[in-house]
């Protein structure tokens, strides 16, 4: 939820890095973030949210690239680690519930591809 | 032309972040310790904050922030106890912010205090996703909403130290299957600390007590 606040958040941190970037961009042509499966966003309204916002500023025309990170998880039990899809799966070896989970609440803006002149 | 990636790795919570990391401080500065107080609507929260006030928490000095999208109902009933209370308006966010609850606890005497207890607002989803700077989360499900809950809001349990199984009083008249209700929580949180409370008949109140006062150790 809260995709419209999140994206302010992020259009903020896409703005400020573009103004950084040497030589100067052209454009923006996508902005790549990272979304942990916990994370309680809805990839429609985060695209959405991304493009009503950018309009009229230096983002405007880029796409937004989301790429979701799976529960990663720990056993404390046996040792195994693996990925899962709901943070209350079981150790796929030992089926036990008790697991240290390592990812799937990351919420980052991992990258900015832009257009540069040669 | 040509295209080029720029690697950043921003936190996209980082205005939140840098209030919640405010309030650390400022709580570590006082010892203070504040307990994010999370259920759904009607779950008790505000009837165990009573509980406290009423005199079972009278070795505790602690104070309340009442989060609410309408009305200072929750304050007043707090007030009359004579509890230090204020009472935070979203007027529509269906959480609180760390932004926020900074200010707030800036106008509290801190230096009189132990615990500050914020009852956030009641929504089992939001509230879990923004970091207010509390020492720990305290997730609160009542036995007359359904008993996988848990699994179904596992970022709420999944980062609550505790969960408090509230209104047990009224077992006797549900089926509500407790000790499934705990297995859930476990298996989303295997160290979650779960205290079955009844602010009616007084169960697991000394308990919960007990388990804030650990925090401080």
């Amino acid at each position: 939820m809260h995709e419209f606040s999140i994206c302010e958040g992020l259009l903020d941190a896409v703005l400020s890095e573009m103004k950084r970037v040497r030589p100067p961009a052209r454009r923006l042509l996508k902005t790549r973030v990272v979304v942990g499966a916990m994370r309680q966003i809805v990839p429609d309204s985060l695209i959405f949210a991304y493009q009503s916002l950018t309009k009229g500023t230096a983002a405007e025309g880029s796409s937004l690239d989301i790429v979701p990170a799976p529960v990663s998880a720990k056993c404390r039990q046996c040792g195994w680690q693996g990925k899962g899809g709901h943070p209350s799966f079981q150790c796929g070896q030992c089926k036990s519930y008790d697991l240290d989970i390592e990812g799937g609440t990351e919420l980052y803006l991992e990258s900015l591809e832009v257009e540069q002149d040669e | 032309m040509s295209s080029r990636k720029i690697k950043v790795y921003r936190d996209l919570m980082g205005e939140n972040a840098k209030w919640a990391a405010q309030t650390r401080d400022l709580i570590k500065e006082k010892d203070i310790t504040m307990i994010n107080i999370i259920g759904s609507p009607g779950c008790g929260k505000t009837t165990l904050l009573e509980s406290l006030g009423s005199g079972a928490g009278s070795a505790m000095r602690f104070a309340v922030l009442e989060g609410d999208v309408e009305t200072t109902r929750d304050a007043e009933r707090l007030a009359a106890l004579n509890v230090s209370v204020s009472q935070l308006l979203t007027g529509g966010a269906c959480h609180l912010e760390a932004k926020l609850v900074h200010h707030a606890l800036k106008d509290l005497s801190l230096d009189k205090l132990d615990f500050v207890f914020v009852e956030n607002v009641g929504n089992l989803v939001c509230p879990a996703e923004f970091d207010i700077g509390e020492t720990a989360k305290v997730a609160v499900l009542s036995v007359t909403e359904g008993e996988d809950k848990p699994l179904k809001y596992p970022l709420l349990f999944r980062e609550a130290g505790s969960a408090l199984v509230t209104k047990t009083d009224l077992l006797p008249h549900l089926d509500f299957d407790i000790e499934s209700c705990i297995g859930f929580m476990r298996r989303v949180n295997a160290d979650i600390s779960i205290i079955k409370i009844s602010a009616t008949s007084g169960e697991g109140i000394d308990e919960w007590i007990k388990w804030l006062l650990q925090l401080r150790n």
